[in-house]
């Protein structure tokens, strides 16, 4: 069962205390490694010091969509053993240097994880980096109670799919009260709303009910950046791209308002409009 | 004779086990098989959803076990396949609900019942998926044309060789015109990577997306060219011999006037 979080005691008051923001979904396969690239290349963009710390003990797949697999040498486990200090398992991204990568243990368990010793090495990221983001693996497991135990903040990715939505509307339920939770709409293809063989935007919202942080439209140019480990977020040209800039002013705080959700795109704009 | 008891896992999720699983029994129990599906996500089920008898949940996996109820109760009957039946997985349990004895215990009682078991793994390589693959005397690992779901389909197949279980491979959601301008991997490289045979390669259709929220396995759609895909992957199953056709991508001009073959 995942445990509550319990209150931080008062005497911890930081000098500096970064934000710390699992990524988190139920279902598999929505898109929470992807978000937790593309938005932490966009925060680290914006100015901020960013880690990513992939939780996914096992099955670590942050390290290949940031395009820094070759240079992962140590891992989250390294440190909790104290084979290897933080500074040497930080991995500096070869775009943005204040973004750093925390990678997964490969050939581990999850159950090797202490779940406390997680959150304690989460809580003195927090005292270096403005931003510390944990991507999370799929399902409810311990790997699950690990990546949520040092965040006070959630992200939960949907994509527009029956059965994503039941998954995330659980996964709300495990997190608690005290967390603030946000929603990330992933993977949406306007067209097939308007057709009506998709749900829309309102339509997951209406189940999950959560403060919309972005919509993501499914894009090809999506999983090709993926295959080649470099975030879409850091190509001005990509309007997808566009999107997580915008969710990382959002989670700053530059931006307010809702985000805009999608609509599609006439025939004769795809065939001739600009690309937008 | 016993039944075959097949666990479909990946490592990643989201890569189309549960849509693979419930299309695979379908086309099996279509072409006469009598089948089971196990749904194994205890705690995030979605096979109930997938095939539409979510309101006909009774009993479920984790009662089955614990002795609430025989596990006849528990099977849920499709209404459009009389051979088809699903054990649901309990909703508001975990994982850890259910040992891999137990679960190895129902699948082989499933199994007197029944030619084929298909038991649906959860994502991960956790206690779920443990628990799945504790009860099946094959594999076939489902994944797409990308770089982290082969590393994590190479990692499961590592783990599924040790346990000396036959692993066969299901490349889905393929983009032929992504393959064509080198945006995607090919069924070739997946293979290279992968020491698993073949069973079958599924190209990526909207209207899955669609079948799958209502409740209907797209087998089932009178004009799907997925049926007659899953047809040969029910034949590879039994035994036959069904050469791979190509999965060629339209032109410009058939994609917009034409139909994909």
């Amino acid at each position: 069962m995942i445990q509550r979080e319990e209150a931080p005691a008062v005497s911890a008051l930081p000098r500096r205390r970064g934000r710390a923001i699992v990524i988190t979904s139920g279902k598999g396969g929505v898109g929470k490694t992807t978000t937790t690239a593309n938005t932490g290349a966009a925060l680290a963009a914006t100015g901020a010091t960013v880690v990513l710390v992939d939780a996914d003990v096992g099955l670590r797949n942050l390290d290949i969509v940031m395009g820094l697999e070759a240079r992962v040498r140590h891992h989250v486990l390294d440190v909790l053993e104290g084979k290897a200090t933080l500074e040497e398992a930080l991995v500096t991204d070869k775009r943005v240097p204040a973004l750093r990568l925390l990678a997964a243990a490969q050939t581990r368990e999850k159950d090797d994880v202490d779940t406390a010793a997680f959150r304690d090495l989460v809580g003195s990221l927090r005292e270096r980096f403005d931003y510390v983001l944990i991507d999370c693996p799929a399902g409810i497991e311990k790997g699950f109670a690990n990546a949520i135990a040092g965040a006070d903040e959630a992200i939960i990715v949907c994509t527009p799919e029956v059965s994503a939505v039941r998954d995330a509307d659980r996964v709300v339920g495990l997190l608690g009260d005290e967390r603030s939770v946000k929603l990330i709409v992933n993977r949406l293809r306007p067209a097939l709303v308007r057709r009506g063989k998709m749900l829309s935007v309102d339509d997951v919202n209406a189940i999950l009910r959560l403060p919309l942080l972005g919509v993501i439209t499914d894009a090809p140019d999506v999983i090709v950046s993926t295959n080649r480990g470099e975030p879409v977020a850091l190509d001005a040209a990509s309007s997808v791209g566009a999107s997580y800039r915008e969710i990382a002013q959002r989670i700053v705080g530059t931006l307010s308002g809702p985000p805009t959700v999608p609509h599609e795109k006439s025939f004769f704009d795809k065939l001739f409009g600009s690309r937008k | 004779m016993s039944a075959r008891r097949i666990v479909l896992t990946s490592g990643k999720g989201g890569v189309g086990k549960t849509t693979t699983t419930a299309n695979l029994g379908a086309v099996l129990a279509k072409r006469g098989h009598r089948v089971a599906l196990v749904d194994a996500d205890i705690g995030l089920r979605n096979l109930d959803l997938v095939l539409g008898v979510e309101k006909r949940i009774v009993f479920d996996l984790v009662e089955v076990v614990e002795g609430r109820c025989q596990l006849r109760q528990a099977l849920i009957k499709d209404k459009r396949l009389e051979n088809l039946s699903i054990l649901p997985a309990a909703q508001t349990r975990d994982k850890t609900a259910i040992s891999e004895l137990q679960m190895a215990k129902v699948v082989q009682e499933l199994g007197e019942l029944c030619d084929f078991v298909l038991i649906d793994c959860p994502a991960g390589i956790e206690h779920g998926f443990r628990n799945a693959i504790a009860g099946a005397s094959e594999a076939i690992v489902v994944t797409t044309p990308e770089v982290s779901a082969i590393r994590d389909a190479d990692r499961v197949i590592g783990k599924l060789h040790e346990r000396g279980l036959p692993v066969r491979l299901i490349v889905n959601r393929l983009r032929p015109e992504m393959v064509r301008a080198g945006d995607m991997l090919s069924v070739e490289d997946v293979t290279d990577i992968l020491s698993a045979e073949l069973l079958g390669i599924i190209p990526e259709d909207e209207e899955v997306i669609d079948t799958t929220n209502k409740g209907e396995p797209i087998v089932l759609q009178p004009d799907s060219r997925l049926a007659v895909i899953y047809d040969k992957i029910a034949r590879r199953l039994e035994g036959d011999l069904v050469p791979f056709t190509t999965l060629r991508a339209p032109g410009f001009f058939g994609r917009l006037f034409g139909k994909a073959s």
